[in-house]
């Protein structure tokens, strides 16, 4: 049975500025969610929430085995990732900066090796894996990022905003990456995005977000 | 002007025929700022690590206090050393007073808030990306500390050597704690300034060559390290 | 990466024990005693000679704090030394009668000697007297270059200020330079000045610093310097090494101790001490 979540009524708001203004959402079908709306309408602020990377001010998030509500802590934590809009390479080897999410988890030797290698030739960086991982363009830096999540084998994985600042072609490289690995794994990913046609490219749910609630799911 | 060239020839002469004493002398040199080096980096990295990513009160004021103490005059900080030390002072019954570990005391104290700042100043300048990038990776908060200091590794490096460069050419407060012992506690910089009181010039320029030999080795060892750091 | 971390961590917590092993404290791997004396005594070379004399005889290493008279006196005073070896007999007399030091011995003399310009400008050569010297200076507002120390030197030449009832403090022509004696005796010759120096340093140092000064008075009793040793009191201070302290005060008393400090000249074959160790 696959992991579950379950937003109510969340709130956030910075510097007295509300950003999220009561959201609530079930997401228990699977497959590809698409978060789309305008520039501030609080879809990172959501997807951050989700990602447990900050609390919210108010409601409630759970994530849910079945019934079971699943204790928050590095464990759950670790079941689930989000890749940023900057990706924030580590200053070391392509091959490294893969490896950081597993070697944390305490999965080395060839198994680690192993990962790290489906994960880069998943995203077709295998011939720059030991290059230095700043070295690489905007678009691979892309791609770096989602097999950085991808090696860690989240249940469920956050995309905010995958494709803002990379050209065409990478464009159309990372979201065959992200077709093909729902296809594959079967595992949950939600992704945030502005642009109308990509969220119907990929989307099997849509969620709109506006000023703070999501409008239409 | 005679004199002087005569120096260097006497000089060159003395650092092409090292001697054992000589050596002796550079050894504990560097095995005495070497340690103080060591100590400073093992209490001087994580506490740095904390200024930069830990809010507290007084964080503010300690940071100032560092970066004041950078510029600590090394006859003070022998002279606050000697006492502490003395055998009539508050830590006496140790009987470190005019060993090479009292060398070590007083070069940490010198040599501790130029780790702090400088390791400081490097682990601020790490990009947040970082941080919360690792954070979403799964690492737990000292993961993600560790992995910043290792971030900052390049700054971390040049501010450990920035510090090794000050106490190995610094002689105020070893030679205060120290005593210049012969074949104890007497280094390049001591026996420098012994040899010029006692008027032998070459001898005191050959350490003076060697010195500087030395700080420039280091230097350029950085100079490397930083350069491998930038990447385009 | 956490792992990896963790285990340089412990490298470097290995390293620091390791250092600690690299410094055994002083009194672990053989015996040493420390004996602070005056930088006169280490710069005209005699412990370089004597000392390893001792050591091997003795079994025991010497490790020599050269300081000023003063503050070599004050670091037996504050137990950071087992054995002190100065030339101020008064300051030494007293700190012995104030119960920090036992068993003061003579062990030898030289004598304190005025020098200046080659030329001699005051013409001090003419005069014997030590005291009508220092008189004469002062009057024509001469250079003088002060240890201003408080060492041996120094405290022997204050005492001859007191006795003209001058105090040459804060006058221009008074140089207190605060060094050791043979920079003293460079700093005159720099600044074409009168100082007042022990025959030993004169002697050793006079060639090789190409000094353009001559002695311009000698032989006045009152430049009469004489060195003494003595323990730190293992009443005050139970953990210097007294006993072997002692076996280094003996040996310098001794004939052995004596006959050797005779012996010990300069690169032009002076006698430097005169051993008088009763």
């Amino acid at each position: 049975m696959n992991m579950t979540l379950r937003i109510s009524n969340i709130y956030k708001s910075y510097n007295g500025r509300s950003v999220l203004k009561g959201c609530s959402f079930s997401f228990d079908r699977g497959g590809i969610y698409v978060l789309t709306g305008h520039n501030g309408s609080g879809k990172s602020t959501l997807l951050r929430i989700c990602a447990l990377l900050e609390p919210p001010d108010r409601g409630e998030i759970n994530y849910l085995s079945g019934s079971n509500i699943i204790k928050k802590d590095t464990e759950l934590k670790r079941r689930m990732t989000l890749v940023l809009p900057k990706v924030g390479v580590f200053n070391t080897t392509v091959f490294k900066n893969v490896a950081y999410g597993l070697k944390i988890r305490g999965i080395k030797g060839n198994k680690m090796e192993e990962r790290v290698n489906k994960a880069l030739d998943f995203v077709g960086l295998a011939h720059k894996k030991d290059q230095n991982a700043l070295t690489l363009s905007s678009g691979e830096t892309q791609r770096l990022g989602i097999a950085r999540a991808m090696a860690i084998e989240p249940e469920i994985l956050f995309l905010d905003e995958p494709t803002a600042s990379v050209d065409m072609e990478n464009t159309e490289i990372i979201e065959n990456i992200i077709l093909n690995m729902k296809r594959k794994d079967k595992s949950t990913i939600v992704i945030t995005t502005h642009d109308m046609s990509q969220a119907e490219r990929l989307g099997d749910t849509m969620l709109i977000m506006s000023e703070g609630r999501i409008i239409q799911g | 002007m005679d004199s002087i060239i005569e120096g260097f020839k006497k000089a060159f002469i003395l650092i092409f025929n090292l001697n054992t004493e000589l050596l002796g002398i550079i050894f504990l040199s560097l095995k005495v700022s070497g340690s103080a080096l060591l100590v400073s980096a093992v209490i001087g990295i994580p506490l740095s690590a904390i200024l930069g990513l830990k809010k507290f009160p007084a964080k503010g004021f300690v940071i100032s206090l560092m970066n004041t103490f950078m510029g600590l005059p090394p006859v003070v900080v022998g002279l606050f050393v000697y006492i502490l030390l003395s055998r009539s002072g508050p830590l006496g019954f140790m009987g470190l007073l005019y060993t090479p570990s009292a060398m070590v005391i007083a070069q940490t104290i010198l040599a501790l808030p130029i780790v702090v700042s400088l390791c400081h100043s490097a682990i601020v300048g790490v990009d947040p990306i970082i941080k919360q990038a690792s954070m979403t990776l799964g690492a737990t908060p000292f993961q993600t500390t560790i992995t910043i200091i290792k971030e900052a590794r390049y700054g971390i490096m040049s501010g450990v050597i920035a510090a090794f460069g000050r106490v190995m050419a610094e002689v105020g407060a070893i030679l205060i704690v120290g005593g210049n012992i012969a074949g104890y506690t007497r280094v390049v910089t001591t026996t420098i300034a012994l040899e010029t009181d006692k008027g032998n010039f070459e001898l005191a320029l050959a350490l003076g060559i060697i010195l500087l030999t030395i700080s420039l080795l280091i230097n350029v060892v950085l100079h490397f390290i930083q350069k491998k750091g930038m990447v385009k | 990466m956490f792992k990896g971390g963790i285990t340089k961590f412990r490298g470097i917590f290995l390293l620091m024990i390791l250092s600690c092993v690299f410094f055994p404290s002083a009194s672990s791997a053989e015996t040493r005693i420390r004996c602070a004396s005056t930088t006169s005594t280490q710069n005209s070379g005699l412990f370089d000679y004597i000392l390893p004399i001792f050591e091997k005889k003795a079994g025991i290493k010497v490790d020599v704090v050269a300081v000023g008279t003063g503050a070599a006196i004050e670091i037996g005073k504050r137990g950071d030394a087992d054995v002190v070896f100065v030339h101020a007999k008064e300051q030494e007399l007293k700190a012995v009668q104030e119960g920090y030091f036992v068993n003061r011995h003579d062990v030898m003399y030289n004598d304190f000697v005025i020098i200046g310009p080659a030329n001699d400008p005051l013409k001090i050569k003419a005069i014997k007297s030590a005291t009508e010297a220092f008189k004469k200076i002062a009057e024509s507002n001469y250079p003088f270059v002060s240890r201003g120390d408080k060492s041996g030197t120094h405290t022997k030449e204050l005492s001859i200020w007191k006795k003209l009832v001058i105090e040459p403090e804060g006058h221009k022509w008074y140089l207190e330079v605060g060094q050791g004696m043979e920079k003293t005796q460079r700093i005159a010759n720099e600044k074409r000045a009168y100082t007042l120096t022990d025959r030993g340093t004169w002697l050793a140092t006079k060639d090789k610093d190409r000094l353009e000064m001559i002695i311009v008075l000698e032989g006045d009793p009152i430049l009469f310097n004489q060195y003494g040793v003595m323990a730190v009191n293992p009443q005050k201070h139970k953990h210097v090494k007294y006993k072997e302290a002692m076996e280094f005060i003996n040996w310098l008393i001794s004939k052995e101790g004596q006959h050797t400090i005779a012996s010990f000249k300069d690169k032009d074959r002076n006698q430097l001490f005169i051993p008088n160790a009763k």
